[in-house]
């Protein structure tokens, strides 16, 4: 996963915050939405100062539904265990199963200053397509 | 999907059925407000919410409806308990998010030439903004008193006096807790978040009695022109959210929803008598209770630093709640429904209960009045103190709206915010902010909310709730 800016766009929603994510398969589509949560909270893909490897598998019922899943543990190591997300490698990938390596570094309020709070993710108009070869996810937060 | 209104009169809209609606959609609004209410999506949400199984009566929408995920923001749906449904996206990720009022003996001008020191001083005692930690770290065994016992598990702590329970909803706990259903992971998420604001639109706003509409009520209440009062905006935190995650994925791809044809995934539900249904509810109490205790020793702590910021005894001070109402909810209550009184399972997604005089629900303290009703504002116009009403058990399941409502996207609130000095802004209007969050002020511009004040008229043209005080902001605190 590199620091560059994640090829996403910010979606019109009154009360919460919807995102287009878009990406050259379904890895790199799941890599770039990691990215773009670490960018929504905190404006950019922090450095991982004191790495840590986590493995993590998940099953979901379809890929929209593995999409809501794969974000939530993302936003959970960040409100649960305070550990912010510095990068993601996908090793599998179906429409029903997920596994990954993260990279995690501590989360220290005075260093990774936060732009805003995501409470959830919600399945709220939640789509992953593929179109002309390029897939995109519609993720819509809790804000 | 096109939704085709039909006006009822100026402040109520009918949806009609159609499609899978199981019953008709309707909305309270005006002139003013339909407009952008048409613009948002959100009267597609009411009418999905009409296609749940149970619902009776109307999918309803409060005035400061504004879209959300799954139900609407300002959604009222009450389902049969032998037939119907509970959705935790009904509720919402924030279960019992809700309000708080205190009242002062202080007058406006005891603390204007202090508000400053003041507002920085709340800033700094009051754990805001994302990843705060409360002062009081839980054990797992303390987090499940606090699930099981509420508001009352921070009093015995020392955190108020036990008269303010009789000034909370259902007296800040919710039977039916059971700590034992929740995860590892709400868990571990509550631990150290009770006694914290949060973030996004949670505050904590010092105003000014601006107005009394209703001497009489004003004066039960011990409101008058020109007293100080503190507001309180903030839920159950992290604890909340994890547990509606949890039950929402619990439910989603259940057999039972292979058949409903469901709208929007988020609308995933369960019917009120199945295992996880129950097992939803107590979960939901238990977060319910968790926020009435985080909101206690928010009061607490907004209390301890009055005293010492300005210098005054508690007796001057004379710190007392009003009230505190939840806005996130889904609760059984007993409502009329064809000439008959039946238990229904009642969702407030963004709606405040209204409950009117002599209801045996009320306390004491109220039980001629009808039930404080707390409507927030954005952070530069009015807070709005209402009394509940007869019309809103008539009309609404004894509900009301909950807030101004957004009528701008974050984006867009952003794009407008632009070049601009959000805090002089304020500060030129005489309300000294303080925020943690770089984008939060842009995001809560006061453009971003509807009028306030007009959201508040169609509740008291309608009969939901009718206006007794008018708040202005002098200082806020903001994650």
């Amino acid at each position: 996963m590199s620091k560059t800016r994640p090829d996403y766009i910010l979606l019109d929603h009154t009360a919460d915050l919807g995102v287009r994510i878009r990406g050259t398969s379904p890895a790199d589509l799941f890599e770039n939405a990691c990215k773009t949560l670490d960018y929504i909270i905190f404006g950019s893909v922090p450095p991982a100062e004191k790495p840590c490897s986590r493995k993590i598998s998940l099953s979901g019922n379809d890929l929209a539904d593995l999409m809501v899943r794969w974000l939530s543990e993302i936003l959970y190591l960040f409100d649960g265990e305070h550990l912010v997300v510095a990068n993601a490698d996908i090793h599998t990938l179906s429409t029903t199963e997920l596994k990954a390596t993260l990279t995690t570094t501590p989360f220290e309020p005075d260093y990774h200053e936060a732009l805003r709070e995501i409470k959830a993710v919600t399945y709220h108009g939640i789509k992953v397509t593929r179109e002309k070869g390029i897939w995109t996810a519609e993720v819509i937060f809790d804000l | 999907m096109e939704i085709r209104l039909k006006k009822i009169d100026n402040n109520r809209w009918m949806i009609p059925k159609t499609g899978n609606m199981r019953v008709p959609g309707l909305v309270f609004s005006s002139p003013q407000l339909i407009e952008a209410v048409q613009q948002d999506q959100s009267l597609i949400q009411v009418a999905n919410v009409a296609t749940l199984p149970g619902i009776v009566k109307q999918s309803l929408a409060m005035p400061d409806i504004h879209r959300g995920y799954g139900f609407p923001i300002g959604g009222v749906a009450a389902f049969r308990m032998e037939d119907g449904i509970i959705s935790p996206g009904g509720v919402g990720y924030d279960i019992n998010c809700g309000c708080r009022l205190m009242t002062t003996s202080l007058k406006a001008h005891d603390i204007k030439p202090y508000i400053k020191e003041l507002i920085s001083a709340l800033f700094k005692n009051i754990p805001v903004g994302v990843g705060s930690k409360g002062t009081l770290h839980l054990t797992p065994r303390d987090e499940a008193q606090v699930a099981l016992e509420g508001a009352s598990w921070v009093i015995n702590k020392g955190f108020g006096q036990s008269e303010d329970l009789e000034r909370t909803e259902d007296h800040g706990v919710i039977e039916g807790a059971d700590p034992s259903v929740l995860s590892e992971r709400a868990v571990k998420r509550g631990l150290d978040q009770l006694g914290t604001l949060g973030s996004g639109n949670h505050f904590l706003e010092v105003q000014v009695v601006d107005h009394v509409y209703d001497s009489a009520i004003a004066d039960k209440f011990n409101l008058f022109e020109g007293q100080v009062t503190i507001f309180l905006h903030t839920g159950s935190r992290g604890f909340g959210h994890q547990i509606c995650d949890d039950f929402l994925k619990q439910m989603t791809g259940a057999d039972f929803l292979k058949g409903l044809q469901l709208p929007d995934r988020q609308l995933a539900c369960a019917p009120l008598k199945s295992d996880v249904g129950r097992r939803y509810l107590s979960a939901m109490a238990c977060a319910a209770n968790y926020a009435w205790a985080n909101r206690q020793i928010l009061m607490h702590l907004t209390r301890e630093t009055f005293i010492r910021s300005l210098s005054v005894s508690p007796n001057e001070l004379d710190m007392t709640l009003l009230y505190d109402v939840c806005h996130n909810i889904a609760k059984e209550e007993v409502h009329r429904v064809e000439g008959e009184d039946i238990l229904l399972c009642v969702h407030r997604k963004g709606a405040t209960r209204s409950l009117p005089p002599k209801h045996p629900l009320l306390p004491s303290i109220y039980y001629h009045t009808g039930q404080p009703v707390l409507i927030p504002g954005d952070m530069g116009t009015y807070s709005y103190v209402l009394a509940g009403t007869q019309g809103a058990m008539e009309q609404s399941f004894g509900s009301s709206c909950h807030g101004a409502g957004r009528t701008l996207s974050r984006s867009k609130a952003i794009k407008m915010a632009k070049g601009r000095s959000i805090h002089r802004e304020l500060e030129d209007k005489g309300i000294f902010v303080q925020s943690k969050g770089k984008q939060t002020l842009r995001e809560e511009i006061p453009e971003a909310y509807k009028d306030v004040s007009q959201v508040v008229e169609v509740v008291h043209k309608t009969g939901l709730a009718k206006k007794v005080a008018r708040l202005r902001p002098l200082g806020v605190i903001k994650g």
